[in-house]
């Protein structure tokens, strides 16, 4: 069966993509990416395929797929990335866990772990930056000890360009919905167009970095981490991308480490290397000392 | 502000350094310490030619990240004779070990399906039962004709149980008769009858 695609019918384009050709696309984006698209994403990725053909002039399927294979800068690919993630998110998302962070795991931490050794936060996938933003006004705000320790927010993404939004800070009113206006006025500065921009001092504070999950050259790097929030990530990976994700999770984190994931995931389901532990309303995934 | 510039790249490196030669990752298989196992197991995923040092740690591994790494590296080099190794483990005491090779069989149907019929007519009714949970989640185009055919032979209940579960899930229409059949052979008995019922009205689409 052919699939016609039509992402611009008013100028007549009409790439098309087999089935035997999307299978062959999922299955390379998955391998590049660990993301699995399934026969029920087919229009959803198909349209934006067919929007890089048209914007890099290419005469068909076939020609962009040799493209955003064999391209030595990999540009292409990664564009095509970026427009293939998902990066809806807002401040204080599920902050039932940024409860749990400043109630019960960052406390825990402190008593084991050294003074003077930093305590290191990973939040992966960033995309916009609302995520670690909020870690970080949660640890100021809300846990008595942050001034006695050295505290580093690591946030990365696969998207280049949702990284570079996530630097610049800047949010719509709609992101903001659930931040107070004492936190706005404490650490947003309000800009001409109505827009808001995370104050300075917090935007130097995080490091923002390109990470795709499943090449171990970029995640080898992530040792000795305390805490890793990767929320409503596993859902978009098929078993064997979940259990990789997941022992690359374990690799990077110190013995006692701890994992937040997104309401509807479990790592009991993928993994029996993190111990469970309740704090308040969540449960998080603790990796245990060796 | 208590928060301090973070940089990944100031934070310290791997202890073993990146991009290692087989010799040395393969070395690092008896290391004391389980991390470094662990990163030997996982940077081993590049060198098929290790399939074989793999399977014959997982058989002395006790460590539970090792052995996930172990299991997680095999799907990776999967072949039938990495399935063939792993099928052994079917017949296990340890619990964790039998379900962690039952899992990684399910993720490489073409590696297994050579070793299915041999367990699937084990002397052992349990790994009979092991071999039909692998085949119920299985993506081969095979597996509805393989459970078709354990509700057809299979003298043991209990196996034809889960073969029936299985059906539930992915049996096609043809299996229908092979169900009927299956009834008759258990008439009388309560739980495998409502069993065959739920699962005929499954793939009915009811």
């Amino acid at each position: 069966m052919m699939v016609t695609l039509s992402a611009n019918p008013a100028k007549g384009l009409a790439p098309v993509m087999t089935d035997g050709e999307y299978a062959k696309f999922c299955e390379f984006f998955y391998r590049k990416t660990g993301i699995q698209y399934q026969e029920n994403k087919k229009y959803y990725v198909e349209r934006r395929v067919s929007d890089r053909i048209e914007k890099t002039g290419s005469e068909s399927f076939r020609d962009y797929f040799t493209m955003i294979r064999f391209q030595a800068s990999g540009e292409e690919f990664q564009f095509l990335v970026n427009t293939l993630t998902v990066n809806e998110t807002y401040f204080f998302r599920e902050d039932y866990q940024f409860d749990a962070l400043v109630s019960g795991i960052l406390p825990g931490i402190a008593q084991t772990k050294q003074h003077g050794a930093p305590i290191r936060i990973w939040s992966v996938p960033c995309s916009s930056g609302e995520e670690p933003y909020s870690i970080a006004i949660n640890i100021l705000e809300r846990w008595d000890q942050s001034d006695t320790w050295n505290i580093e927010i690591h946030a990365s993404d696969i998207d280049t360009k949702i990284l570079q939004e996530a630097r610049g800070g800047i949010y719509s009113e709609r992101s903001l919905a659930r931040v107070s206006a004492q936190l706005r006025s404490k650490y947003f500065v309000r800009r001409l167009d109505g827009s808001f921009q995370i104050c300075t001092e917090l935007r130097d504070s995080i490091d923002f970095s390109l990470v795709n999950v499943v090449d171990p050259l970029h995640t080898r790097r992530f040792r000795d981490l305390d805490v890793i929030f990767c929320r409503n990530l596993l859902i978009y990976f098929d078993d064997v991308g979940r259990r990789e994700t997941v022992e690359m999770f374990f690799e990077a984190l110190a013995p006692g480490g701890f994992v937040c994931l997104g309401h509807s995931e479990s790592l009991s389901r993928i993994s029996s290397i993190f111990r469970p532990r309740k704090f308040k309303d969540t449960i998080v995934y603790q990796k245990p000392a060796e | 502000m208590a928060l301090i510039k973070a940089d990944s790249q100031t934070i310290p490196p791997s202890p073993q350094p990146p991009m290692r030669g087989l010799p040395a990752l393969l070395a690092d298989l008896a290391a004391a310490d389980p991390a470094v196992r662990r990163t030997a197991v996982r940077d081993l995923a590049g060198y098929p030619q290790a399939a074989m040092n793999l399977c014959d740690l997982l058989e002395r591994e006790a460590n539970s990240s090792v052995r996930a790494a172990l299991f997680s590296t095999l799907i990776t080099l999967h072949s039938p004779a990495v399935a063939g190794r792993l099928a052994v483990h079917l017949h296990s005491d340890d619990v964790a070990l039998r379900n962690g090779a039952i899992e990684a069989l399910q993720e490489m149907p073409d590696a297994v399906a050579p070793h299915l019929q041999r367990l699937l007519s084990d002397d052992d009714s349990d790994v009979r039962i092991f071999a039909v949970n692998i085949l119920a989640v299985l993506r081969h185009l095979q597996a509805p004709e393989w459970l078709a055919a354990v509700v057809r032979s299979d003298p043991h209940i209990n196996v034809c149980a889960a073969a029936i579960d299985g059906l539930a899930e992915v049996g096609r229409p043809e299996s229908l008769s092979d169900l009927a059949d299956l009834r008759r052979r258990f008439a009388g008995n309560a739980f495998m009858e409502f069993a065959i019922d739920a699962a005929m009205r499954r793939i009915r689409g009811e």
